[in-house]
């Protein structure tokens, strides 16, 4: 009985603070809650390895509560997951954090924290997210989806002041191409070691975000 | 030799033969043009299927560069058959009709004579490339419009509007010296044969022959390099992410070589003949 009451009080102050937000995170969340609309052009570089595309431009046009929509001229492949860098889909669903305590990344000195989705509508099992919370910036993030898989954002802004970042890194896991045999083109010679290594690839997307007309 | 070059256009415009390929050039293209639009999709839908699960697509890549694309991919072993029937026709109609004889009673070199042909299919063949590479632009973007292309060459290669388009009249460039090369095979093999229809045959087994060599796989890199049927296709290499422009500028140059050795060996078995 005493081992219980014992084992009951230290786990208290854990379970008081895992069901707290952190306030850094609040703070962003905040911040970010300020821009209602905003759009911008984006510079687009597909970093895939059986993928070869030139640099593509689009346009992104984002308002709340609806998904970021992107236009081009050109042909552009983007990503289904990673490109929410409002992070709408974060603050979505009720969640609660979880402090992992502090990390040095590129040079800076950020808070890691996990965020946990408490309903289960939420598509996001687990996040964690690297902020810098002296600027208030969210500097990465490693998402895990329920049902697809997991991806990760690495973001940069022009300066401490910027609630929007300049550049967006997103990686995400992609399964190698299926191609049938009989549309391998002339001189195509099929490598069998190449094609067994490429199951499944991290593949990238870098995108230069620029003329932001925030409301 | 300037008359005689006169002479063997005219001969080539006033037989219907002439008309007949441009007609035939037509319908294949328009047909290959419609069944490529319907491939066309099918391609797509095969490269881009397992994409689609982690990519959503902005843009439409089902468009005239495509389908330029699958016309090139078609066309260059329907094309070498009509020119080598037309071209050969230069020479074994002058047997059939027994003109060879008149012509060679006249004050005209043999070599001149031969000289002119050649210099005339050449000249054709550049002519219906430039024909065949116009009306399928005008056809394919006035239809289709335009748009990037993908490739599959061992990775996917997506290509911009314009560039697409200026890799696809390189692609006809170097598909021309193709078409050329076997111009000068088909009017050589009428120099050596002189029967319309067994020259056809041949030409034909030639053509066969040659796209089946270029898939084989000789061993010896010297060999894969040089061998004039692994030259035939360097048009596709125009398609690579980062075409080796200088292999590809190489290959063609060594295709030239080849129908110039081709074009000589005919010249040089019409002048040691005897016109019978």
């Amino acid at each position: 009985m005493m081992r219980k009451i014992i084992l009951l009080i230290l786990l208290i102050p854990q379970l008081v603070a895992a069901q707290q937000i952190d306030a850094d995170l609040l703070a962003i969340k905040k911040k970010m809650d300020a821009v209602k609309k905003f759009s911008a052009n984006i510079v687009l570089d597909l970093d895939v390895p059986f993928i070869n595309m030139p640099t593509k431009k689009a346009r992104v046009v984002y308002a709340v509560g609806k998904r970021m929509e992107f236009t081009s001229k050109d042909f552009v492949m983007l990503p289904k997951r990673g490109l929410d860098f409002s992070l709408a889909e974060i603050f979505k669903y009720p969640f609660i954090t979880v402090d992992r305590g502090v990390e040095q990344r590129n040079g800076q000195r950020l808070k890691v924290i996990n965020v946990i989705p408490t309903t289960p509508a939420s598509e996001m099992a687990l996040a964690t997210i690297y902020m810098d919370s002296k600027a208030l910036q969210i500097a990465a993030l490693d998402i895990n989806t329920k049902k697809e898989g997991s991806y990760s954002l690495l973001m940069k802004y022009n300066t401490p002041k910027d609630v929007l970042p300049n550049y967006v890194e997103a990686s995400f896991a992609i399964e190698k191409l299926k191609i049938p045999l009989n549309f391998m083109g002339k001189g195509t010679t099929i490598d069998r070691k190449k094609m067994k290594s490429m199951e499944t690839k991290t593949g990238k997307i870098k995108m230069q975000i620029r003329d932001y007309v925030i409301n | 030799m300037r008359l005689l070059l006169k002479a063997e256009w005219i001969k080539l415009i006033r037989q219907s033969k002439t008309y007949y390929a441009f007609g035939a050039i037509l319908i294949i293209e328009s047909l290959i043009l419609f069944t490529a639009y319907y491939q066309g999709s099918t391609i797509l839908d095969l490269l881009l299927d397992n994409l689609k699960q982690s990519f959503y697509f902005e843009g439409s890549l089902l468009n005239g560069n495509l389908l330029m694309y699958i016309v090139l991919n078609s066309l260059w072993f329907n094309l070498p058959l009509i020119l080598m029937i037309v071209t050969s026709g230069l020479v074994t109609d002058e047997y059939k009709d027994g003109t060879i004889q008149t012509v060679m009673l006249q004050a005209v070199d043999k070599w001149k004579f031969m000289s002119a042909k050649y210099i005339t299919a050449i000249a054709f063949t550049v002519f219906v490339i430039l024909f065949m590479m116009l009306s399928t632009f005008v056809l394919a973007y006035s239809i289709f419009g335009d748009g990037d292309l993908v490739v599959y060459l061992g990775t996917l290669n997506f290509f911009t509007a314009a560039d697409a388009f200026h890799r696809i009249c390189w692609a006809f460039a170097s598909g021309a010296v193709s078409m050329v090369f076997y111009a000068v095979v088909s009017l050589t093999l009428a120099v050596m044969i002189k029967e319309s229809s067994k020259t056809w045959i041949a030409s034909a087994l030639f053509l066969i022959i040659t796209t089946l060599l270029l898939k084989v796989d000789f061993g010896a890199e010297v060999i894969n390099q040089v061998f004039f049927p692994k030259l035939i296709d360097s048009w596709q290499q125009l398609f690579a992410y980062e075409p080796d422009w200088y292999q590809v500028l190489v290959n063609n140059f060594m295709l030239l070589l080849y129908a110039l050795g081709f074009g000589g060996l005919g010249i040089y078995i019409f002048h040691k003949n005897d016109i019978g």
